[in-house]
């Protein structure tokens, strides 16, 4: 109705608009300078040693990588999620849009978006270049950086593609289930929409959110193993062979995939659990 | 005297079902106006519709006015100053998922209030009207939402009356409290009835009889009759559903 839409409630959505159109700048900003400051430094390590050296300092800035990258893409997808369900009405067809790619994205097991990256991005990685501009500095030409470059795109796209569907899929699930007539609670009180979800919905939806986080989280973190599995195969064919270190880097891989689907079963059904609803 | 609340040719429906097919009557300045009726007659539409808390079921369309001191409520551009000058008690009891002190802070606080003092003030006598004080008074930083059902019903009553209402709606308060207590805030209710105006939804047509100075019949979204609770009552209310719902032939 036209008539709930005051100046206050509409100054509200402005603010909360700009605030995450800055917290998305931030993090871009921050993403492009770590991940440049990064791929220098592993750069550096590919020019001054052989190959099998370089690959555990490209590891443990990856896992580097993996914690920030979430970490970001979590947060602006718990945004992405407030937007999209307490702001947009269900039939607005920018909602249905998103909520039907996020449906099909958290389908999508993790194996097939290490195919994904190798398939797709590693294909178009020249396009990619273009559209980013190149974080190559300008001495490094004996070294075979098209590869490394491409690897940065194609870990940094993975990786949002995957967090950030499961983040927005479970805020919403969590809003969702703050029923009207539970906030109604709050709203006879004469209390603002963001007065509501401040008070009212933020606790109530609060463990759920945040199990939510986890459960992308431990995504995360079978990327990583699929990631590793990337590098290797990617250092393999460029390097020859390298069986040994393969091994151990697959069992690597797959320690971290046992890892990750403990955590999230563990938090599926703690978030199932913790929030309660009045009878 | 002019009326508290004057309602004309209320339309309410959900979607193609119609909840109150054009009512119309008055509520007089600090009377006690109970409203029974089976279900499905309309009476929490009509309290949703003077909040406006109704405007959150997206498929209910309202034709008609409602005035609160001779102003259209629609008209009103703060609804949130417009829902603290009612105070609404709804049948589901819930809790905020804050502190009992909290709970009954929560609107004054909502309303700019801050001082530590005149909080601690609102938050005991709400919750001394609403029957709870002696029962959290060592507890009042226990989570509301701990509660008994009864407890937290109370609870909704001391939130509704902490931002100091013009007109009070109670929705079926007493269903989950004990005859005792319902006694107990039925009492408060009549000396409430000094500073404000109430509406009581009642499916217990003895607790209309006691409290009310009016009563009004509705009945599947129609206004059958109202009239002073004594007429209702009698033997010869002006429309004979009003005799047989009140003395239990039907409904």
């Amino acid at each position: 109705m036209n008539s709930m839409t005051t100046r206050a409630e509409r100054k509200q959505k402005i603010v909360l608009q700009s605030i995450t159109f800055v917290i998305l700048g931030v993090a871009f900003i921050l993403m492009w300078n770590v991940l440049i400051k990064t791929r220098v430094v592993s750069m550096q390590a590919v020019s001054a040693a052989p190959l099998p050296n370089a690959m555990p300092t490209n590891l443990f800035s990856d896992l580097y990588l993996v914690l920030l990258m979430s970490f970001l893409a979590i947060l602006f997808g718990i945004a992405c999620a407030f937007y999209l369900q307490e702001w947009l009405p269900e039939t607005n067809w920018v909602r249905r849009l998103i909520e039907g790619l996020v449906a099909i994205l958290t389908g999508i097991p993790s194996l097939l978006f290490g195919i994904l990256a190798i398939g797709i991005f590693f294909s178009y990685a020249g396009t990619l270049k273009m559209i980013g501009g190149s974080p190559v500095p300008q001495n490094a030409e004996a070294i075979p950086v098209q590869h490394d470059t491409t690897l940065f795109y194609a870990e940094a796209l993975t990786f949002i593609l995957m967090v950030m569907p499961v983040t927005i899929k479970t805020t919403q699930g969590a809003l969702h289930s703050i029923a009207t007539p539970i906030r109604e609670a709050a709203y006879v009180l004469g209390a603002s929409k963001w007065q509501v979800l401040k008070r009212q919905v933020m606790p109530l939806a609060f463990t759920r959110i945040l199990a939510g986080g986890c459960r992308a989280m431990s995504r995360a973190f079978a990327a990583a193993a699929l990631l590793i599995g990337i590098y290797t195969w990617h250092y393999t064919t460029e390097s020859g062979k390298m069986p040994g270190r393969f091994m151990l880097f697959l069992s690597g891989a797959l320690f971290l995939s046992v890892l990750s689907s403990t955590l999230i079963e563990t938090h599926r059904s703690s978030g199932r659990n913790t929030v309660n609803l009045p009878r | 005297m002019e009326n508290k609340i004057e309602i004309s040719d209320l339309q309410v429906h959900y979607g193609d079902k119609s909840a109150l097919n054009g009512i119309s009557f008055d509520v007089h300045p600090n009377e006690i106006l109970s409203i029974i009726g089976p279900a499905q007659s309309g009476k929490t539409t009509l309290l949703k519709v003077i909040n406006r808390t109704l405007e959150f079921t997206p498929e209910a369309t309202v034709q008609g006015s409602v005035k609160l001191d001779g102003v259209d409520i629609d008209t009103i551009g703060d609804v949130y100053e417009l829902r603290r000058r009612i105070g609404m008690v709804l049948p589901l009891p819930v809790g905020l998922p804050l502190s009992i002190y909290d709970n009954v802070a929560f609107a004054p606080r909502t309303a700019g209030l801050r001082t530590k003092s005149e909080l601690d003030e609102i938050v005991e006598r709400c919750l001394q009207q609403a029957a709870l004080w002696d029962e959290v008074k060592d507890r009042l930083n226990t989570l509301g939402t701990k509660l008994s059902g009864g407890q937290q019903q109370r609870l909704t009553i001391a939130r509704a009356l902490s931002h100091q209402p013009e007109v009070l709606c109670l929705d079926e308060f007493s269903i989950a409290i004990d005859p005792v207590t319902t006694m107990r805030i039925e009492d408060v209710l009549k000396t409430l009835q000094t500073e404000m105006t109430i509406l009581l939804v009642t499916n217990l047509v003895q607790q209309a009889k006691r409290l009310a100075n009016r009563t009004a019949f509705f009945l599947n979204g129609d206004l059958i009759e109202i009239d002073t609770t004594d007429v209702i009552f009698s033997d010869n209310p002006a429309n004979q559903a009003t005799y047989d719902y009140v003395n239990g032939t039907f409904g």
